[in-house]
């Protein structure tokens, strides 16, 4: 059984775990990081959504060997204090209802303003397709991108 | 509602500073003594430190009741809002009623949650008057501090042993809403800040020291059971740890969640199985069942005037079918709950809408007491009322039991959420409208065929309000109308169901307003001026156990009209559509659809929305229960649980899709302004969504849709 080397949230992991496994779990049980979600494990919600090398994955689709020698963000390191731009839009437009789809969009939201500054409609749209919220929070996750991409003042 | 025999008693003091036990719900139950005719359902603790500590009886799943039911406390006392923490209570003798469903929460426990507050205010204020040697009625509060002549100022937690000590005020003064400070306010949810650094715990992220994962083997087919299977393979999987019978399959705990899933897939490849009495179900044979009971015997929710004297006599009858599927309530959160055995008992963490039954039921698996059980509620990802259900709490008291103890956390994988939800049945409706010589609705008859819901609350009885319940929002067509009949005939179906958001409300609704719509144009009269004519001038109106007034259901009609600009000209191709209800009498709500339909693609693009729930405790989470209500009942439109060989075809959210940001309509909520006690918002929008889309669908193009949900070929 080889370990696996990795780095997350900044800090350099060991991981000793069989190499399929996805990086959704070896966050959530092996790391004890359960800000990461288990939606479906089928790809198809985004909940378990994370960045490797800044850009955002899914953590139930990739695998210990894939994510090994990477850097991975979770939602517990995007910010220090929860001062990160999307954290605080999320925040200012009170989003979350349940709240347990949010990190993963949380995450796609950070890495979509990472690559376009300012996202259009289309591309908020596209960027959370493959995201499920039950509690139909979109209308508030809209207008959080926006926010944070310093649309709405 | 609240009991007049509310009342409140101080529980503790020494060390803790002012406890407040707020007593609610007291019933009398034969045989038992005076003292525990009061049950106490929430609590608030000022520490020494000022800092307030409210501990809520209902548990959150998005609604934002650790939110809500904390400001109505906060308000009436006059707190510091920062200074404020809140908790979810545990169930035991001092909360006997954790239930959450039902949109109940906020109207059932406002005014004994006010008077707590009130009550607190008034003997903080008297420990100050006494301590300055002044009157009470010198000294006033603002925000965790009493206030006194001369500049006085003494804050709650130096007040807080001394105002231990004085009697409670039985009948406190409430606030006039005119001096609310934080009610009506928008204020942001208190869970926000755990939420989006990942830091909130849901039952999936419980850790306990020493831990393992399972995940149980189950049949597919509901109530079938393993016959045969071979543990050594799941054994093989590293880090698996053992392999247990329970009752509702074969658990595989392991080390990991991961390891627990791969020993699982290992066993079901040797797994042979008794499928039990439902192996034949299907979709289509229910149907046929169903579509007999339209014309079968049924049982009468409500008859008035003489129905089929009216058909008879009409000078044109319309009818119509509709139908609407199964569905899965496919929370985000899957299924899951994790228990430890100890030496006094067990203790649980269970995302339960219904802690207390949770306990009742670990407890009579375990051979314990329920008040041996200690049972926590975690954040809930999703409630919809599936976690009404106690299947998945009780079942991981089984595992941690038959794996040695625990503490064990039992998680459901997407496709067990799919497969072995506690469904929401499919319905057939059968409707008929008489039209007199005049044009005018004469008579309206209403058939429900399906699965009754209620027996899974009944333990499979037949309640004597079976036909009233499953025709809610048939039951109560708001309209004046001569001659109506609504009525339910029972069609068993052998698979688990429960409650889900709205209930039967949903299809019952989409029926009503969808046939009322054909009416309207069959009588060659707009949709909007029907209605209003139909509702008339009537104000309280009676529905079998509930009381609606027509007035307030007649204004957010009026409302929701006017601001999506009823009958203004579209550009071509979109049309608007309407739907309105009033919500067990409580909550009224009216909403328009503006759609349109190209190349076989619906697109709602917008849905207007008016309500009255009375009062407003919280304008923000208001407005995302509008939201989330009309999401969740337009995304039934596309989504259903069929069978086949008595299992469910679907498995995920790849085949049962849940309505994307993408197709999400711009919504717009408008509140109309009310004094009364308010109510509850979780699923009053809910059933509007699918026939304000439909009636629209027809007003864009003439084509009538009666069957959910719809798909490419619906548009045709
Ligand atoms: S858990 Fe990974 S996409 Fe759903
Ligand atoms: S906030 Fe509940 S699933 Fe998105």
């Amino acid at each position: 059984m080889p370990a696996y080397q990795l780095t997350v949230n900044g800090r350099a992991r060991t991981v000793d775990a069989e190499a399929d496994t996805p990086l959704l779990w070896v966050l959530r049980d092996t790391l004890g990081l359960t800000g990461t979600k288990f939606g479906c494990g089928q790809g198809v919600c985004g909940s378990c959504t994370v960045h490797l090398d800044g850009q955002a994955v899914k953590s139930c689709q990739t695998s210990l060997r894939e994510a090994a020698g990477h850097a991975v963000l979770t939602v517990e390191g995007l910010s220090k204090d929860g001062t990160h731009p999307v954290q605080r839009a999320w925040i200012a437009e009170d989003v979350a209802q349940c709240g347990y789809c949010q990190p993963g969009m949380i995450m796609t939201a950070a890495a979509l303003l990472k690559r376009k500054a300012h996202p259009t409609d289309g591309d908020i749209d596209e960027a959370f397709a493959d995201h499920v919220c039950r509690c139909g929070t979109y209308p508030r996750v809209r207008k959080a991108v926006k926010r944070a991409a310093g649309g709405v003042k | 509602m609240t009991s007049r025999r509310d009342f409140l008693k101080v529980t503790g003091a020494a060390g803790a500073g002012l406890v407040l036990g707020l007593h609610l719900d007291a019933k009398s139950r034969p045989g038992e003594t005076a003292k525990v005719l009061f049950q106490p359902n929430a609590f608030l603790a000022v520490r020494p430190d000022g800092t307030v500590l409210i501990t809520i009886p209902k548990a959150e799943m998005g609604q934002g009741v650790r939110t809500a039911l904390p400001l109505a406390v906060a308000e009436e006392m006059d707190l510091d809002w920062s200074r404020v923490e809140v908790a979810t209570a545990q169930p035991g003798p001092e909360f006997k009623n954790m239930q959450t469903g039902g949109s109940t929460s906020v109207s059932t426990t406002w005014t004994p949650l006010r008077k707590a507050g009130a009550a607190a205010r008034e003997m903080l204020k008297a420990a100050a008057a006494a301590q300055w040697k002044v009157d009470a009625g010198q000294c006033r509060t603002e925000k965790g501090f009493v206030l006194g002549p001369g500049g006085k100022k003494l804050g709650y937690g130096a007040l807080a042993e001394a105002a231990a000590r004085l009697p409670v005020p039985k009948d406190p003064l409430l606030k006039k809403a005119t001096e609310f400070r934080l009610l009506g306010k928008r204020t942001p949810r208190v869970d926000g800040p755990a939420i989006v650094t990942g830091k909130a715990v849901f039952g999936l992220d419980v850790r306990r020291p020493g831990q393992r994962f399972a995940a149980v083997l189950r049949c597919p087919v509901p109530g079938g059971r393993a016959r045969t299977w071979d543990e050594a393979k799941a054994k093989a999987v590293r880090g698996v740890k053992a392999v247990v019978q329970v009752p509702t399959g074969i658990a595989v705990v392991a080390e990991s969640t991961w390891a627990a899933f791969k020993g699982r897939e290992a066993l079901a490849a040797t797994a042979t199985w008794d499928e039990g009495p439902a192996r034949d179900f299907s979709s289509a044979a229910l149907e046929a069942k169903m579509r007999a009971a339209l014309a079968g015997p049924a049982d009468d929710a409500r008859r008035e005037g003489d129905p089929a004297k009216a058909l008879a006599s009409a000078a044109k009858v319309l009818e119509a079918e509709y139908s609407f599927p199964y569905q899965a309530h496919a929370t985000v959160e899957p299924m899951n709950a994790t228990a430890v055995i100890l030496p006094e008992g067990a203790e649980m963490w269970a995302g339960s809408q219904s802690a207390n039954r949770a306990q009742e039921r670990a407890a009579a698996a375990l051979g314990l007491k329920p008040d041996q059980i200690k049972v926590h509620v975690p954040l809930i990802g999703g409630g919809f009322g599936r976690r009404l259900g106690t299947d998945f709490s009780t079942e991981a008291a089984q595992v941690a039991k038959a794996a040695g103890g625990g503490p064990v956390q039992v998680v459901w994988d997407r496709e067990d959420d799919v497969r072995h939800d506690l469904f929401h049945p499919a319905t057939l409706h059968r409707l008929r409208a008489g039209l007199d010589g005049s044009g005018a609705l004469a008579a309206w008859t209403h058939r429900i065929a399906g699965p009754a819901v209620l027996r899974s609350w009944t333990g499979g009885q037949k309640s004597p309000a079976q036909a009233a319940v499953e025709s809610n929002g048939a039951l109560d067509i708001p309209y004046a109308i001569p001659a109506i009949a609504v009525d339910f005939a029972e069609v068993e179906a052998p698979t688990p169901l429960g409650w889900w958001r709205g209930i039967e409300i949903v299809p019952n609704v989409f029926a009503r307003e969808c046939f009322l719509d054909e009416v309207a144009h069959a009588q060659g009269q707009d949709p909007l001026a029907l209605r209003l004519q139909l509702l008339g001038s009537r104000g309280l109106v009676k529905f079998g156990r509930e009381e609606a007034d027509i007035r307030r259901l007649k204004k957010v009609l009026e409302v929701a009209a006017a601001k999506a600009g009823w009958g203004k000209k579209r550009p071509t191709g979109r049309g608007l559509g309407l739907a309105c209800h009033a919500y067990d009498g409580r909550t009224y709500a009216a909403a328009v659809a503006e759609v349109s339909v190209a190349k076989g693609q619906l697109r709602v693009h917008k849905i207007t929305c008016a309500v009255d729930c009375g009062l407003v405790v919280n304008p923000a989470g208001l407005e995302a229960q509008v939201e989330g209500g009309l999401a969740f009942g337009l995304s039934a439109l596309y989504s259903q649980i069929t069978w086949e060989k008595g299992r469910t075809v679907q498995t995920g959210f790849h085949d049962f899709p849940v309505l994307r940001l993408a197709d999400m309509p711009a919504i717009e909520a408008h509140v109309v302004p009310s004094a009364e006690a308010p109510s509850g918002m979780g699923e009053p929008p809910v059933p509007l969504a699918i026939p304000a889309v439909l009636n629209a669908v027809f007003a864009a193009t003439g084509k009538r849709i009666r069957q959910v949900p719809v798909g490419p070929d619906s548009f045709k």
